[in-house]
């Protein structure tokens, strides 16, 4: 079992024939997933990596009956390919890019939070994607890494997403699916959102949020948390992240007194969460929840 | 990007906001032929991008132009947290019987812009949060509606602006809000409106950061110079491309991504204390770690290098040759310590071994975090 992704889902890739989206066709389809459909704007009736190229997301949801899309497209494109998919009847969007303009990100987000009828789940922009460990990935997270198991992971950054996945599968111990939810200032699903699926998943007993510096997703999620039956462990990276000082990400950034470690920490652990202080006490908490 | 207040005023002024005479200077003789144009008396304030330098001395009042040149020698040169000022604004003089404040930013967690208002203005607004915050006003803007007239009115009637003021103020405010949108801006601040003697209202602040991802589009609104408050390091970071933020420690870092980045120098900082995070993004070549290395050595004291690569959207083995390329050219004499895991790994231990980097085979951080204690212990 796992969240948003399996096997089966039909998955289509917008800029399919771009240098990235061409070379992550090729290890999406390695490790499993049914990708059904690539789409770039007038290369319709090519092919990539044997997937079927269209010039348009709904002449693609026609042809193949896609229901997955991951965006391989430039920042400045993002916006059009946005609304291009959710017209054609598309619900789960992974935005792999970075650097979108945060007003681009706040009428998605916008566009989101008014839908009536539609349950639209959208990660990124700048996240690594979702991987079901041992059955599909969409986006660019390296598929060696992960291994069959109980424990999901959230996570804010990719590369530490990857360091929390290889310390758990080194060691023995699965994971059921792998999300990175985005490190813009505004991300287009909430922390809670997510934890709320994992909530929801049999595949799933307990989950690993692994946060970073900067905005109140993880302060906010603190309330869904409290009503969560199934154990989370958090690890939040920066203590040594500057005030003012953007660490990388867009929404890394500490602003006066808000986003630090110790106000994530803290509220994090009040509402019952298991507080790592380095990425590899995940083992030893692991093995207390049963792994 | 963080604007200055004179460009902040200067597109406050374009579109539509009062603003006051005003003239950029960067030494005492201009400031007093500043003070003289405009004509005394006259407020001089350092232009540096960050907070509190009224209260380091950096705005001062000047009678007459002879003033101005003295108090102009006195504040450009000096250091405000650090940052030396180079230039200061001269603008005119005003009285005022009230300040107000003004300000929209993004609510990253709504999704949505946010604006703020409040009859007490002067301070910082979170000073005002603390000890006023019956005089807050606070609204989040639908992008696709906007914010109208009608609802600035009841946000600065609600937070007791003065009741002869409410229209003037609705409309400076919806007005900010336009300019927000059109700046692609993260805030969009007034700190303080002043209600002048007269009744009329002028906004003698400006603060504006515009969203650097936005910088390409918004074309000539963006001013030319592009350096802000950076040290010549995060400077030379950013042209070759990596993020570099300087810190006071003595241990190198380069992380092939930001969170592991941030998370490699909270496993150093248990013990040691790192000098920088830098992070290289997923565009890795052998020419990018070459030069990646130059900036790393530039710091001075630097104790030891510790290297945190991931292969999956980057070429781990082109960056080692990279380093090494580096190592051996410029004869590197710190200790340099690397784990590197994902595509190619092994060819890339090899290489990185080739130039005498410790190479540390295991997966946590940790693990190869304490291989740099044990190599300078």
């Amino acid at each position: 079992m796992s969240i948003l992704l399996n096997q089966k889902t039909r998955v289509l890739v917008q800029g399919i024939t771009g240098k990235i989206g061409s070379v992550q066709t090729h290890w999406m389809l390695d490790y499993g997933t049914n990708i059904v459909a690539g789409v770039t704007p007038g290369k319709g009736g090519a092919n990539v990596e044997g997937v079927p190229v269209f010039d348009s997301v709904s002449e693609a949801v026609v042809a193949t009956g896609a229901e997955a899309a991951v965006f391989f497209v430039p920042a400045s494109f993002v916006l059009d390919a946005f609304f291009e998919t959710v017209d054609a009847g598309i619900d789960l969007i992974v935005i792999v890019p970075e650097h979108l303009p945060v007003h681009d990100v706040m009428i998605m987000h916008d566009y989101l939070l008014r839908q009536t009828g539609r349950d639209i789940f959208v990660l990124g922009p700048t996240t690594p994607g979702i991987t079901t460990a041992g059955e599909a990935k969409m986006g660019i997270m390296p598929g060696s890494l992960f291994k069959p198991g109980k424990i999901g992971i959230i996570s804010r950054s990719g590369t530490l997403a990857y360091e929390m996945t290889g310390i758990l599968t080194d060691s023995g111990i699965g994971q059921s699916t792998v999300v990175g939810m985005g490190a813009d200032p505004v991300a287009l699903t909430s922390l809670a959102n997510i934890l709320k699926r994992y909530e929801e998943d049999p595949g799933t007993d307990a989950v690993v949020i692994v946060g970073e510096v900067g905005g109140v997703q993880e302060e906010q999620a603190a309330d869904y948390i409290k009503r969560m039956t199934k154990p989370v462990a958090a690890y939040i990276a920066g203590r040594f992240a500057p005030e003012g000082k953007k660490m990388g990400h867009a929404g890394a950034i500490i602003r006066g007194t808000q986003g630090t470690v110790k106000s994530k920490c803290e509220t994090l652990g009040a509402a019952g969460v298991t507080i790592l202080d380095t990425p590899i006490d995940v083992l030893p908490w692991a093995k207390k929840t049963g792994h | 990007m963080k604007l200055y207040e004179h460009e902040a005023a200067q597109i406050f002024g374009e579109m539509g906001l009062p603003v006051p005479e005003r003239v950029v200077v960067y030494s005492p003789e201009e400031a007093k032929a500043a003070a003289e144009k405009i004509g005394a008396p006259v407020v001089i304030k350092a232009q540096v991008l960050v907070g509190s330098r009224g209260l380091a001395g950096g705005v001062k009042a000047a009678e007459t132009p002879e003033e101005a040149f003295a108090v102009a020698s006195r504040i450009i040169g000096m250091s405000i947290q650090g940052i030396k000022v180079e230039k200061v604004l001269v603008t005119k003089k005003v009285s005022f019987q009230k300040e107000l404040y003004m300000g929209i930013t993004v609510d990253g967690y709504r999704g949505q812009p946010v604006v703020m208002v409040s009859s007490e203005g002067g301070m910082s607004i979170e000073e005002v949060a603390r000890l006023f915050p019956e005089k807050i006003g606070t609204r989040h803007v639908p992008l696709n509606r906007g914010l109208m007239a009608f609802e600035a009115r009841k946000l600065v009637k609600d937070a007791g602006f003065p009741a002869g003021q409410i229209g003037a103020c609705a409309d400076i405010l919806v007005k900010l809000y336009q300019i927000f949108l059109r700046c692609n801006a993260l805030i969009a601040e007034i700190n303080p409106l002043v209600i002048l003697q007269d009744g009329t209202l002028m906004a003698i602040d400006a603060k504006l950061e515009m969203d650097d991802s936005a910088l390409k589009r918004l074309g000539k609104l963006v001013p030319k110079d592009h350096v802000r408050n950076e040290t010549p390091m995060e400077k030379k970071g950013r042209e070759i491309g990596v993020t570099y933020v300087e810190l006071d420690g003595d241990i190198g870092m380069i992380a092939s991504g930001a969170g592991l980045g941030m998370a490699t120098m909270d496993i150093i900082g248990k013990k040691l204390r790192p000098a920088n995070f830098l992070e290289t993004g997923g565009g890795i070549t052998e020419e990018l770690l070459y030069k990646t290395m130059d900036l790393m050595m530039m710091k001075k004291g630097l104790r030891a290098i510790f290297i945190n690569l991931y292969g999956g959207i980057n070429p781990i083995h082109e960056g080692a040759k990279g380093i090494v390329r580096y190592i051996k050219e410029k004869g590197v004499k710190i200790p340099i310590v690397a784990k590197a895991l994902g595509n190619r790994q092994e060819e890339t231990w090899e290489i990185l071994r080739s130039g005498g980097v410790h190479v540390v085979e295991e997966v946590p951080t940790e693990k190869a975090v304490a291989k740099l204690f044990e190599v300078l212990s």
